[in-house]
């Protein structure tokens, strides 16, 4: 019998985030992600150059919110980017970090942009891995700190965000300038998402350097939401939508660590089994499930889940 | 039943439910308004509101933020009361009635609105001349009946009657018994020379009046388009079939909801039904009392009034409570409503004159949709067209002469000026043009009547968007690009362009377009735009199957059609097909009031009309927001537009 196989017109855009020394940067790496020809896994009906990737995450300051379950693995590095970002390379084995600027939030301690470049100036300066930069998420704060560690990691082609509606035009600037990528952030819709990207795209930045983020819910908390307009935008890609065809992003460990079944303790629920392995089981079923509706960057926390991921992804890139 | 006390909080005004009553139903029972406009479906999320004390049992919803739920914000259409309860609304929530409305949220709601009657243009009547037999709704003869001998000694009335039938085929024919009573002495004191005025009171013709003398020269009528915004009214010289004068006033219900739902539900309440029946007569009054002065008429001439509007303007014109067009399966109590006495529903004008309502075809799509298809002729076309219809309510209409499909899209009131901040009616003064000069940052104005500008109407913004667009000032998500331009600044209500200078304008303030206003006409070409894709795709067609696109509105004298593509309103088709038609239900109005066969015609058109609800059409809201965008999301939709910007 005959295989029924897709031809699709298209393929998703590919993206190289890092630069070595070869091309103006520090960095010993880069990564490579997109550049599908066919939805996910389906080896047998297109190319899949890049398999997707993982990055870890490293915050500016001791998370609030973290259950100790999350924290226990980093120990007392939490407080220290630095060396957080040190131990997520030479004990877990990242080889792409997303710094999260979380301090520069007003409801946390308000620090400057300055203060800001900074710490990214010192975590390029310990670790050679490719970087992801993310704000505090506060459109209007990360106006001002964007521009600030754009400039202070000019030349390292890292992936800075995250850029939405209300803060787009200075975020695209910057990473305009200092030759970053970026990324494009809009509510779990398709029409918002291709929106977002026309408006980047209508400033001369380049398409093929933005990444969407098409919001990401934890398993149970509209993940399959989520999961249809990723499907949907990768068809679009498919089909050859320009403005569509950009890689996905997912920030799986931010949602799942807030779920109360990553973080509900077993005197609460005994049920509902051991909390050491519920929370990274929790993060690891929400990271295939968007590896599986065409996401090419996986943005996560827990060591154990991670690897777990990992296994995951070298299974499914596998040809026969 | 268990029963349970809810407070609704911060009126503290309680009421005792039965258990598992939605609290939206609770509050309107307790005469608390909560703002919701889709019916309590749980869909449109403005009903918001927080609990304070007591168990609840509430659905989940899409429509709260997580900051929100934390807070204790629940749906309450969504929401079921279980025992003892405190419900706090928000500010946001509150649907407020002109009681409690403090002087400036009224002034805020009716940005833009409420001016008293003026002066309208008549609009382009040009490719609306179908012709239809003249039988206006009410008709004057002038009679001289012989009197009676011992050899011809019929009574009076059918003596009456023999000499109108004469050369007349009138099989239905009646007269009051309040005329009867005078008739006698009447014809002997008018030696005989008397007028009759007949009315059409569907099949049966009514002697409404018997009148001493001729009085056959003092035969008008008014036609009356009710909108949701803007009620627009014609003197009609029956006789003569000449429009003498138009008028126009913002429909003053608007002080107690902006849109057709929110009033149905204020009016849920018999005294607030009332009150909105009231506003609405009076201000037909107003319209009908200051054209008849001007003419030097009198009240008494005019002897029928024919009124077109949207099914639930109809339903509170006559004080029909209008309670379940809003609930499903959404029927109306009448589509057809009959002829009746003007003076039934406080209509002034001559005591035994008429009152015509133009027929509608649902709950959601009424008898100015029917007057306007009467109009534009798109029911006698072989070939499919398309009506659309720039107001409040967006209606669409697609089909030819033998089927005809509709849907109405709640585009909201900018076109009409509403919710603008210079927003006005299509009248002299209205800004209806405007060119920008990108190199020298200079804005060229053309205004109606070609005075002094004093605001924007529908066709002026459209321009305007355009224009913006068009010069790079303007990104395709509606934000004003602020280094484009030096007109380009920050104001009171964010970001606005300046269009007109203080020194320049009639208001002696400056002109400007805000962010706000460009975002409400996104919001409005979005909705008329994807109703209309969706209604074609309902029946197979795709935009270029159609021959002809009618566009009608009271948003201007004219239209640029190639602008309205421009933004995304139209679609982008060759200009050629697109005919504007103005106020077309106004037209059809008139031609009903004129002409019974036209008024046939209406009950046909609204007959085999079919409507589509686009709120059970999964794919509308999905290519909605791919609308809400310059012009488009996607932009090979409009591929004129595509070359134009690039």
């Amino acid at each position: 019998m005959e295989k029924a196989t897709e031809k699709w017109a298209s393929k998703v855009n590919q993206l190289i985030i890092g630069a070595t020394q070869k091309e103006g940067g520090t960095r010993n790496s880069v990564i490579k992600v997109g550049g599908a020809t066919t939805l996910p896994f389906l080896h047998f009906e297109g190319v899949i150059p890049n398999s997707p990737v993982i990055a870890m995450e490293v915050w500016d300051m001791e998370p609030p919110d973290w259950p100790a379950v999350l924290k226990e693995p980093f120990g007392d590095v939490l407080g220290d980017p630095v060396e957080w970002a040190k131990k997520c390379v030479n004990e877990y084995g990242a080889d792409f970090l997303c710094l999260r600027l979380a301090s520069t939030h007003p409801d946390t301690k308000n620090n400057s942009p300055e203060e800001a470049a900074t710490t990214v100036k010192k975590v390029l300066e310990v670790v050679s891995v490719p970087l992801m930069i993310i704000g505090c998420n506060q459109a209007e704060k990360d106006t001002e700190v964007i521009p600030a560690v754009s400039e202070a990691a000019r030349g390292e082609n890292c992936l800075v965000g995250i850029a939405v509606e209300a803060n787009y035009k200075t975020i695209t600037a910057a990473c305009q300038s200092d030759g970053h990528s970026i990324i494009a952030e809009s509510p779990i819709d398709i029409n918002l998402a291709k929106q977002l990207n026309i408006l980047i795209s209508d400033m001369s930045f380049p398409p093929e350097k933005i990444i969407m983020h098409p919001a990401t819910g934890a398993l149970g908390y509209g993940l399959e939401y989520t999961y249809s307009i990723m499907e949907r935008s990768r068809l679009a890609a498919l089909q050859g939508d320009k403005m569509m065809s950009m890689p996905m992003v997912n920030f799986v460990g931010q949602e799942v660590w807030r779920a109360k079944e990553a973080k509900a303790s077993e005197q609460e629920v005994p049920e509902w089994g051991p909390i050491a392995s519920r929370g990274p089981l929790w993060e690891v079923t929400t990271a295939v499930s968007y590896l599986q509706a065409g996401a090419d960057i996986l943005v996560m926390c827990h060591p154990k889940a991670i690897d777990s991921v990992k296994k995951v992804i070298e299974e499914l890139m596998k040809k026969e | 039943m268990e029963k349970c006390k809810i407070i609704f909080y911060p009126w503290k005004k309680e009421v005792t439910v039965p258990s598992g009553t939605d609290l939206l139903t609770a509050a309107i029972r307790a005469g608390v308004n909560i703002y919701n406009s889709c019916g309590g479906e749980g869909v449109c999320g403005r009903c918001k509101v927080i609990v304070r004390k007591g168990e609840v049992i509430t659905e989940p919803t899409g429509r709260l933020s997580a900051k929100e739920k934390k807070k204790g914000y629940v749906l309450a259409c969504r929401t079921t009361c279980k025992g003892r309860m405190e419900i706090e609304v928000p500010p946001e929530s509150r649907l407020e009635g002109l009681e409690i409305l403090t002087e400036e949220a009224k002034a805020k709601r009716l940005v833009g609105l409420y001016t008293p009657a003026e002066e309208v243009e008549k609009g382009p009547e040009v490719a609306l001349e179908r012709v239809f037999t003249h039988g206006p709704l009410s008709t004057k003869l002038y009679l001289e009946p012989s009197p009676p001998t011992l050899e011809d000694n019929v009574g009076d009335l059918e003596r009456v009657y023999r000499e109108i039938r004469k050369g007349r085929e009138i099989p239905i024919m009646q007269m009051g018994l309040a005329n009867i009573k005078k008739l006698s002495k009447l014809l002997r004191d008018s030696s005989w020379k008397v007028t009759a005025t007949l009315g059409n009171r569907n099949e049966t013709t009514e002697v409404v009046l018997i009148e001493p003398g001729d009085t056959t020269n003092k035969n008008y009528g008014v036609a009356v388009d009710v909108g949701t915004t803007t009620i627009v009214a014609y003197l009609v010289n029956l006789r003569e079939r000449q429009v003498l004068g138009a008028k126009a006033c913002y429909n003053p219900q608007v002080d107690f909801g902006e849109d057709v739902i929110s009033r149905i539900i204020f009016a849920q309440e018999k005294d607030r039904l009332e009150k909105l029946h009231h506003v609405v007569i009076d201000a037909i009054n107003n319209l009908i009392l200051g054209m008849v002065m001007e003419h030097n008429l009198t009240l008494n001439d005019i002897n029928g009034v024919a009124c077109a509007g949207n099914t639930t303007m109809i339903h509170l014109l006559l004080r029909v409570p209008p309670e379940y067009l809003r609930k499903e399966p959404y029927v109306s109590t009448a589509g057809f409503m009959p002829v009746i006495r003007a003076a039934e529903v406080g209509i002034k004008i001559n005591p035994r004159g008429l009152l015509c309502c133009i027929p509608g075809v649902s709950s959601y799509v009424g008898g100015d949709i029917t007057a306007g298809v009467l109009a534009s002729g798109l029911d006698d076309l072989s070939t499919p067209g398309l009506f659309i219809d720039l107001g409040t309510n967006g209606e669409v209409v697609l089909g030819n002469k033998d089927w005809l499909v509709c849907c109405s899209t709640s585009a909201g009131p900018c076109f009409e000026g509403g919710g603008i901040k210079w927003g006005i009616r299509a009248m002299k003064g209205a800004i209806q043009r405007v060119e920008i000069n990108p190199s020298k940052d200079k804005v060229n104005l053309c205004t109606i009547g070609k005075g002094k500008p004093k605001g924007i109407c529908g066709a002026g913004l459209v321009d305007c968007v355009a224009e913006l667009m068009k010069s790079g000032r303007l990104n395709r998500a509606g934000k004003l690009i602020s280094e484009s331009s030096k007109r380009i600044r920050e104001g009171e209500d964010g970001w606005e362009f300046l269009l007109v200078e203080s020194k320049k304008s009639l208001v002696d303030q400056d002109i400007v377009i805000t962010e706000t206003d460009i975002k409400n006409l996104i919001h409005s070409k979005g909705a008329i735009y994807s109703g209309t894709e969706v209604l074609l795709k309902r029946v197979g067609l795709s935009f270029q199957d159609l021959e002809q696109v009618f566009v009608a509105g009271g948003l201007g004298t004219a239209l640029d059609v190639e602008k309205a593509i421009m933004i995304g309103l139209l679609p982008d088709l060759p200009p050629e097909k697109f005919t504007f038609i103005g106020n077309s239900a106004i037209a059809g109005t008139r031609m009903c009031l004129l002409s019974h066969e036209a008024m046939r015609k209406a009950e046909k058109i609204a007959g085999k009309m079919t409507y589509v609800d686009l709120s059970t059409e999964p794919e509308f809201m999905n290519n909605y927001t791919a609308s809400l965008f310059l012009p488009h999301t996607d932009i090979n939709l409009f591929p004129s537009v595509k070359k134009l910007i690039g």
